[in-house]
């Protein structure tokens, strides 16, 4: 995928994306079937926002959209696609954003930090909707659905790329164990949410927190 | 209003004991659906129906499903940490062995019922959650445990006494919630459990090794 491409991804649905980029132009129907996409999409990302995802119902999602529950469902299987949905735009664009991160890092742990930091601002307008991404993913129903979907992979792999170059540069040692020291890491990324969404804490103090932590599950793995 | 009674504290004593039975029987038929359907699965209706009792008085008792839930967790927790007050004193060796045995303790008795021990950390993310409940990270006493497994460390010399500790246990809270993924995604048994938690303490306790 190009950088492009991916920039752009950060605005709009890999849907919309698709449907502005074909090679003949869209029929009128098609672009229609997408704007109604788009307005129930919109609509639930709010609502999951204000009330969680067991909160929100479909019906609740048609009437914010000013559709029938009938036309939700003709563009969605159910609840958990819709969210589905949203969560995979939203990652596609996370992915983008820290792989543009780790390009601006100096040295793994800057790097790493700038990789944290990408994710904590991105989600800073959102943090209610992470908060039922996380309730959704520890459920022993829901948390299938948010895995192995394509950009929770990618995500993890920016991790694990960052620590790759660290030890072919050698700034770490040849035993790093990076695939588990790179699930560690995102791990923590994960963890430090719930100080944003429940406590408050600010870009500025998840960041120092960060730092620590980037340090200590750094420190085995440094060459000397 | 003679159902008023029950409220006062000088309450008879047979309307004490079969309030604390009620409440025996929504803690009961709350830990096996917890444990079958999940959190979000689980709602107060059904365990209302399955404890026998109506909604209502289900929410004379408990404030929220999660405050539920946390007193599920508190029962069932209560003889591994007494059991874990027991060891610890008595567990001589390095730090990273001792938390070892902290989490390889805990991971034995948490999955037993994994599904519960998930939802009790889905819990955490709950919209309704209300400030008596006590999910997952608020769990102090296992926070206060691996702060003590570190006190004793940095004393005996094997780690390192500028360390940020709130900081340190929180890491090895999240490398322990993570774990239990594995659980869910690979239906992994204790044992791989407690291998990948063994090497997850190793690794961040080569971080605070007075040694580097």
């Amino acid at each position: 995928m190009s950088g492009e491409i991916k920039r752009r991804m950060k605005h709009i649905t890999p849907n919309s994306l698709a449907a502005e980029t074909p090679t003949r132009a869209p029929t009128r129907r098609a672009l229609a079937k997408q704007a109604t996409r788009l307005k129930v999409l919109t609509a639930a990302r709010h609502l999951f926002s204000e009330q969680g995802y067991e909160g929100a119902t479909i019906r609740d999602i048609a009437a914010a959209a000013g559709m029938s529950t009938g036309a939700v469902f003709a563009n969605f299987t159910d609840k958990s696609d819709l969210f589905r949905e949203i969560m995979c735009d939203d990652m596609a664009a996370l992915a983008a954003a820290m792989e543009d991160a780790a390009r601006r890092g100096h040295g793994v742990e800057d790097g790493l930090l700038k990789i944290f930091t990408a994710g904590y601002s991105f989600y800073q307008s959102r943090m209610q909707l992470a908060r039922a991404a996380f309730s959704v993913s520890w459920d022993a129903e829901g948390g299938p659905t948010l895995r192995g979907m394509p950009y929770s992979n990618a995500i993890q792999e920016v991790f694990a790329q960052q620590l790759s170059t660290a030890v072919d540069k050698g700034e770490l040692s040849q035993q790093a164990e990076i695939k588990l020291r790179s699930q560690m890491l995102f791990d923590t990324y994960l963890s430090n949410y719930p100080h944003a969404i429940f406590d408050g804490w600010s870009l500025d103090a998840l960041q120092s927190r960060a730092r620590e932590q980037i340090r200590i599950l750094l420190a085995g793995a440094r060459r000397g | 209003m003679k159902t008023d009674v029950g409220l006062l504290p000088n309450a008879p004593p047979a309307r004490a004991a079969q309030k604390a039975a009620t409440r025996q029987r929504v803690i009961v038929a709350a830990r096996s659906l917890f444990d079958t359907r999940g959190y979000q699965g689980t709602t107060i209706r059904d365990i209302a129906r399955d404890a026998g009792v109506s909604v209502g008085t289900v929410f004379t008792t408990f404030a929220s499903k999660s405050e539920i839930l946390s007193e599920v967790m508190e029962a069932r927790t209560a003889p591994l940490y007494a059991e874990l007050d027991r060891i610890m004193p008595h567990l001589r060796g390095p730090t990273v062995d001792r938390l070892r045995t902290l989490f390889a303790v805990h991971i034995q008795f948490e999955t037993q019922t994994a599904r519960l021990f998930l939802a009790h950390i889905a819990a955490a993310y709950d919209w309704t959650v209300t400030s008596a409940a006590r999910p997952f990270g608020r769990n102090l006493r296992l926070k206060a445990g691996i702060a003590d497994c570190l006190e004793k460390g940095i004393e005996a010399g094997d780690i390192r006494d500028d360390i940020p500790l709130g900081n340190v246990v929180d890491l090895i809270m999240a490398a322990y919630a993570w774990t239990f993924r594995l659980a869910v995604n690979e239906n992994a048994d204790a044992g791989t459990m407690i291998a990948v938690m063994d090497r997850q303490i190793g690794l961040i306790v080569a971080g605070l090794s007075a040694r580097i």
